[in-house]
């Protein structure tokens, strides 16, 4: 009898933990929010979250009082010329032949082995579930997993940064979007956890000759200019690729763009594709858990 | 008794980059990267010596579109051949390119970025944490 109590006991522990592997990461999810809505809350706080920006500025160019969801706008959810232009650029946007080109791409190829991407991919809606932890594999974004797709049907991978596959991903982010699909991240395993974890110490971690961490621009500066850029917080950084950006002209995945401010910090960039790109933009993707999916768009 | 003396070879390799990490900590980089006090062979040396580790790492550092590797490789080629300046050569975007530096300049860039950047990694092991909402970062 004691035994069995024991057992169970011991039991339900395991469950619980089971349960609970993604304890850390809810905890950074909900104090991240808890802060960018602190941060640009009012303007009252202001002086204190932006003591370098002037004062007219806060004043006059400043939106306040930003929920959650509104920060998968990045600065145009608090930067008010910016988001004129935005929604100038969005009346006719630059990427719908590339979500055109995107369908046919997942309606049309036929592989080597017969099959095509329907039979990787049946439901197209799934630009809100990568990146994946995947048992033997690790983590697996979008673009990992359509390249597996490729190469498992005897094809060549393709470009993780732009051309065929930023317009493949453009489908499915425009067919989540079109079924109201939210960011939905699952850390259910320990390596899972793990790899989590190594992706956020990445994050925070300062890097390059120029000593900056992903962080230092995007949490504690988000909001602060460089270079007359307004900069966008971490929250819903991942919700809206591919991005057609104006000065690529052209569309890229997310993996384009974090290599892109991984150089600007000084630092040999990382692969796309490799263990540490995959982690880290796993955990850039749970930060956004429960936002709605919303590529692809446009951004400077 | 093979078994032992795998286990003793890999547990070797481990101890052998942790010890470059260790070594790389205690330096003072003004001092090893000196080129008027050690002379340019040696300060590539220190350069040739660390960066592996830091490419091991993913930290290398990298600037003006130079990969420190880059900034060795050149910068020993200009001191055997006893030249005031350094062309290194690099590529962007499939191009190739090429930037000129004073050979001394080159050889204590490339000692310094190598050091720090395994510096940094320590550094950071102590100091991220100070960053993240909800954990050292109060607001
Ligand atoms: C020196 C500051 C700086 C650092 C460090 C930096 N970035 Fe950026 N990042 C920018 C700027 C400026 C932009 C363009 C404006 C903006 O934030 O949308 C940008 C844009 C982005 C975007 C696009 C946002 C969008 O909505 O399209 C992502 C994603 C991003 N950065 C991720 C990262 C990651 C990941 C790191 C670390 C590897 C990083 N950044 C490091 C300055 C920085």
């Amino acid at each position: 009898m004691k035994k069995i109590v024991i057992a169970s006991v011991v039991g339900s522990i395991a469950f619980l933990n089971g349960a609970n592997f993604n304890e850390e990461a809810e905890k950074d999810r909900k104090a991240l929010i808890a802060y960018f809505e602190k941060k640009f809350a009012d303007k009252k706080n202001a002086a204190l979250y932006f003591p370098y920006t002037p004062k007219e500025e806060l004043e006059n160019n400043f939106r306040w009082g930003i929920k959650w969801e509104e920060f998968r706008l990045g600065s145009y959810a608090f930067n008010k010329t910016g988001r004129a232009q935005y929604e100038e650029m969005n009346e006719f946007p630059p990427y719908e032949d590339n979500i055109e080109a995107g369908k046919e791409l997942y309606e049309k190829t036929k592989f080597k082995s017969g099959k095509s991407f329907k039979d990787c991919f049946p439901d197209p809606a799934i630009a809100g579930d990568y990146p994946k932890y995947i048992k033997g594999k690790g983590v697996v974004t979008l673009g990992g997993a359509i390249n597996n797709c490729l190469v498992e049907n005897g094809e060549k991978p393709w470009n993780m940064n732009k051309g065929k596959m930023a317009d493949l991903q453009a489908y499915f982010a425009a067919t989540s979007r079109e079924k109201g699909k939210k960011i939905n991240i699952v850390i259910d395993s320990k390596e899972a956890a793990e790899a989590y974890a190594r992706g956020k110490k990445a994050y925070y971690s300062q890097r390059g000759y120029l000593k900056l961490s992903c962080a230092t621009c995007h949490v504690q500066g988000a909001g602060q200019r460089v270079r007359n850029e307004y900069m966008s917080p971490l929250l819903g950084h991942v919700t809206h690729f591919p991005v057609y950006r104006l000065k690529w002209e052209a569309l890229g995945t997310l993996e384009r763009r974090v290599k892109g401010c991984n150089k600007d910090q000084g630092e040999t960039p990382h692969k796309p594709g490799s263990q540490w790109m995959n982690e880290l933009a796993y955990f850039m993707a749970y930060m956004s858990n429960g936002l709605p999916v919303d590529g692809p768009d446009i951004r400077k | 008794m093979k078994k032992i003396v795998l286990a003793a070879v890999a547990f070797g390799v481990t101890l052998g980059s942790a010890n470059l990490l260790e070594e790389a900590v205690k330096l003072d980089v003004k001092k090893v990267c000196d080129v008027k006090t050690n002379g340019l062979e040696k300060v590539i040396g220190v350069a040739e010596k660390f960066n592996p580790e830091a490419i091991k790492l993913g930290v290398e550092f990298k600037r003006l579109g130079i990969r420190n590797r880059e900034y060795i490789k050149y910068t020993k080629e200009a001191i055997k051949k006893k030249q005031k300046e350094a062309v290194i050569k690099y590529k962007e975007k499939g191009k190739e390119k090429s930037q000129t530096f004073p050979t001394d300049y080159a050889a204590w860039r490339a000692c310094t970025f190598a050091i720090r950047a395994l510096q940094q990694v320590k550094e950071a092991e102590e100091t991220w944490r100070l960053a993240v909402p909800g954990d050292g970062f109060k607001f």
